[in-house]
């Protein structure tokens, strides 16, 4: 059974049509058209779909778009402001930490969850952030310097 | 050859590619959504080997927004089948986009729903009711072998459907005469490449036109114009295959696929938009596997290590063999790998299965030969009492031997093997590591030292299959940008970046104001998929061709303008001066204006515009054996040693990976950064085959490993620390010295680690023959080895 929802993402007020069991993923994909959010298994272990709701870094293919309803959404494509890269973002390109582009979105978004939190990060909290986003091309090696970096010039 | 390498090339530059990645609006098939698309769905076989008795569709087509469904005897009557194989060793077999009478392998695709969404097409697929005979299923390629086994393809009247030889004068007797032989059964396992972006696939038939266009997350889109051409008989100049943003391949988007030559057939029948994008169980089931060799090789060695010669007898697991696979010749015609032996012999078998079709993954075929070559090596260092560094060096090729013809008429094209293992040793700190291991051993900490010297052809050449060249179309637009159209497709490679390098050094156009278009059969060059490492050795240098011509025809008119030979001008800071005088010049603008609009001022017989096409051939590339079976398929040699430390828990099978350390040369790198990223990718593709990864099958063709829940991928908690270093022997053989850079990371973990593991056990007596080294199969060795010592 649909029904209409209405999201905040990035900002902007969305509605649009929901089954019960359409899959945020998909709902931001294939309904709002933002195509940054991937998706690689469906079943949580590959990140590539994380985006932030409410404040926290999840994986949008375990979530119902439903259950978002009413809710906030930040996608990769809310992370540069005024055309202006985010520190994440910048960092990554610097320190070469993408190849395929596929994995980045959601690394980006795990990142950020992580950096939103305020604290600066130790190694260690950089990899449990991203130990869930899987990265075949990479070997993670840069993206964890990158996050490093970033954290250094990340004002929240 | 001479090459002057100008900036940008070989610098650090950022990719061009990478701000579109990082701000999510990289274009991948599955962002594409045409108005009125149609999605697709696959019932799939549930057992690896049954005909197919009945398909009951009518429930499925009264569904809910199911606009069709297909099933493979309905298409069969449509569409021409692919001939797979067909050359004068491999057995052809043909293909259909959805199985006919019968079912090769567990999710084989056999009919197909189309809905209005992705949902719907999932939930009438379910409906669909599939009556099955099942047949023995075919899994262990030995058993497979036997005449009595149940044939795979009854067309190709047995099941080895593949055979080579290869043997040099005198091998019985080299091994008859020598001191010591080794003897073993070595098996690379079954992995798959899992790009984080599964395949995708969109097709739209355009009705007034009579064209259609492809969208594919594929590594090779001309060649799959050509397949979809001829299968549905359609023009192939009305195809447009396009491969947006493909997000990675290693390999496995390389082939072509059933679902793949289905979409333009639906999209032509329903004259609507379809698209299909898998799931990641599909993917493990239906995308290519690679490796799972089976190796009874024979080493004959003096007792001071000298090897002396290898007979190697080659098994290879084919799988339901849909697919022109070279990865068994690609093994048997390296075994011999970085030694001086010039004594070899090989039979090699590709033996079709029950198992989902064997294809491409990074390293195909060199992965399993240096694997199984390198864990010989330390088995016969062992055996012999030598350090495996010794005995390595020992019988490494020296570097003034190069260009080197192996046993089997493959040509190395350069190389400095004991550089490469010495450096090695010095950054692990190899003799403080022997001295280390002795105290921690007393200590009860298990650890390992790991050596292997890996090598890895790369750019391959083979008739109507790989191609052997490349292009690059470069133009000049009149307002003074360059438009670069490429014929291989990228899928993360950097190309975007690299070829813009060679071609702003070439030209003195900005890195900035230089496109590089690729992925695309309209614009393109003609060209063959990317693997085999290739955009280094084939594709780069034709764009440095075309970036040459372009610079040629640049001063041509330069020279007409100023009056001065084009020999005596340079480009530089966007004017053409002379090199005595750079007063006498001309703004490269003004070339651009008088190429395009005043061509009376052209140099004569010069043709107007600014538009030129490079190729690139693979050099010292043989097309047919020589009288004794030789011949060179490859055109550059890249190679890696490494020196790798763990610790092992005796108690829990875990292994920790303490450092990896390795030195890689991959010749001239037009972009180191873009080398470095790749090869610590590379080595940890590599960490995972050698310790997690494993595509399992149930006794009746049933896959056990079809999720990352139980195919489990390295994350970022498993990165060792890597000391990761290069040295540079260019190949003398292409203009930009560079050797193929993507697969020989990928090379090292496996033998390096089993060799660090069975080093780290040998005070237990553990003997490693089967990979990947799980912790319950590491846990199994340790008993294995204990009950040998408690009846030996």
């Amino acid at each position: 059974m649909a029904k209409t929802i209405t999201l905040t993402v990035n900002g902007q007020s969305y509605s649009g049509e929901a089954e019960s069991r359409t899959l945020l993923t998909h709902f931001l994909r294939d309904t709002l058209r933002l195509t940054g959010t991937h998706m690689g298994c469906v079943v949580g272990r590959c990140g590539a779909c994380t985006v932030m709701w409410n404040g926290r870094a999840v994986k949008s293919c375990m979530v119902f778009a439903v259950q978002a309803d009413g809710d906030e959404i930040v996608t990769v494509e809310g992370l540069a402001q005024d055309k202006r890269l985010h520190p994440l973002q910048e960092a990554f390109w610097k320190n070469d930490a993408v190849e395929c582009g596929y994995c980045t979105p959601g690394m980006l978004m795990s990142a950020y969850g992580l950096l939103s939190k305020g604290d600066k990060p130790t190694d260690e909290q950089i990899k449990k952030a991203i130990s869930g986003n899987l990265c075949r091309c990479t070997g993670y090696g840069n993206i964890v310097t990158a996050i490093k970096e970033a954290a250094a010039n990340f004002t929240k | 050859m001479d090459f002057p390498i100008n900036a940008p090339i070989g610098e650090r530059v950022r990719r061009k590619e990478t701000q579109r990645f990082i701000t999510g609006t990289g274009r991948y098939v599955d962002d594409l959504l045409p108005a009125g698309t149609l999605h697709v769905s696959f019932v799939r076989s549930s057992c690896a080997h049954a005909k197919i008795k009945s398909i009951d569709v009518e429930a499925a087509r009264s569904m809910p927004g199911v606009r069709a469904v297909f099933t493979g005897k309905e298409i069969a009557q449509q569409v021409k089948p692919l001939r797979v194989g067909g050359s004068s060793v491999l057995r052809p077999v043909k293909l259909y986009p959805l199985a006919v009478e019968k079912v090769r392998y567990f999710g084989e695709p056999l009919a197909a729903v189309v809905a209005d969404n992705r949902y719907l097409a999932e939930d009438a697929a379910e409906a669909v009711q599939v009556e099955y005979e099942l047949l023995p299923a075919v899994i262990d390629p030995e058993a497979a072998m036997e005449p009595s086994a149940p044939p795979v393809h009854e067309d190709a009247g047995s099941n080895i459907v593949y055979k080579y030889h290869f043997a040099t004068d005198g091998i019985d007797k080299v091994f008859q005469d020598a001191e010591v032989v080794i003897k073993e059964r070595i098996r690379s396992h079954r992995i798959t490449a899992c790009p984080i972006e599964p395949r995708a696939y969109l097709a739209q038939y355009n009705k007034e036109e009579d064209s259609l266009t492809m969208w594919s997350a594929t590594a090779n889109p001309h060649s799959l114009r050509g397949r979809i051409a001829d299968m549905l008989n359609f023009p192939e100049g009305k195809i447009r295959v396009i491969a947006p943003d493909v997000g990675g391949s290693f390999g496995v988007k390389i082939q072509t696929y059933q679902e793949e030559l289905l979409l333009p057939y639906l999209s032509r029948e329903l004259s609507r938009p379809i698209k299909w994008c898998e799931t990641r169980v599909e993917h493990m089931r239906n995308g290519r596997h690679g490796r799972d060799q089976i190796h009874y090789i024979e080493l004959a060695l003096k007792k001071d290590g000298t090897m002396l010669g290898i007979r190697d007898k080659i098994i290879a697991d084919m799988g339901s063999t849909y697919t022109v696979d070279h990865s068994i010749q690609a093994a048997a015609l390296y075994m011999t790998g970085v030694y001086q032996i010039q004594n070899y012999a090989v039979d090699a078998f590709g033996i079709s299965t029950n198992k989902t079709t064997h294809g491409s993954l990074r390293g195909i075929g060199k992965a399993d030969a240096s694997y199984i070559l390198e864990r010989l090596v330390d088995i016969a260092a062992r055996e012999l009492k030598l350090d495996p560094i010794d005995i390595r060096m020992k019988n490494f090729i020296p570097a003034d031997a190069f260009p080197y013809r192996n046993a089997t008429g493959a040509l190395y094209d350069s190389g400095q093997y004991h550089l490469a293992m010495k450096r090695t040793a010095e950054i692990a700190g190899y003799e403080q590591l022997r001295k280390e291991q002795t105290e921690l051993r007393k200590k009860g900490i298990y650890r390992g030292i790991g050596v292997a010297l890996v090598m890895e052809p790369t750019s391959s050449s083979r008739i109507h299959a790989t191609g052997g060249y490349a292009s690059c179309r470069l133009r000049v637009d009149p307002s003074g940008a360059a438009t670069v159209f490429s014929s291989m497709g990228e899928q993360g490679q950097g190309h975007e970046t690299t070829i813009a390098q060679i071609v702003a050094s070439q030209t003195g156009i900005p890195f900035d104001k230089i496109t590089v278009i690729h992925g695309d059969t309209l614009p393109t060059p003609y060209g063959f998929g990317t693997g085999s490492s290739r955009s280094s050795v084939v594709l780069m240098p034709s764009a440095w061709v075309a970036g040459k011509l372009l610079r040629d025809k640049i001063l041509g008119i330069g020279g007409r303008l100023l009056s001065v030979a084009p020999d005596r001008l340079e480009i530089g800071d966007g004017k053409v001066f002379a090199k005595e005088n750079k007063e006498k010049s001309v703004a490269v603008m003004e070339i651009v204006r008088t190429a395009y609009g005043a061509i009376h001022l052209l140099p004569e017989n010069m043709e107007p515009g600014l538009e030129v096409t490079g190729y690139f051939i693979n050099p010292n590339i043989d097309y047919t054996p020589d009288d004794k079976g030789r011949m060179n398929t490859f055109s550059s040699y890249p190679y890696a040693a490494v020196v790798a430390v763990v610790d092992v828990d005796v108690e829990t099978g875990m292994i920790k990976i303490v450092r990896y350390c390795t030195v890689h040369d991959c010749g001239n790198m037009i972009n180191p950064q873009i080398v470095d990223t790749q090869q610590q990718g590379s080595i940890m593709q590599g960490i995972g085959a050698a310790l997690y990864e494993e595509l399992r099958y149930s006794e009746d063709g049933q896959l056990m490993s079809s999720t990352f829940m139980d195919y489990r991928l390295p994350s970022v908690e498993e990165v060792p620390e890597m000391a990761l270093e290069h040295i540079i022997t260019p190949n003398p053989f292409t203009p930009l010295g560079a050797k193929g850079a993507g697969e020989t990371g990928m090379l090292g973990p496996p033998p390096a680690l089993c060799s660090a593991v069975e080093d780290a056990l040998s005070p237990l007596g553990v003997k490693i023959r089967e990979t990947p080294l799980t912790p319950d199969r590491v846990l199994d060795l340790i008993e294995k080895a204990q009950a040998n010592r408690a009846h030996g």
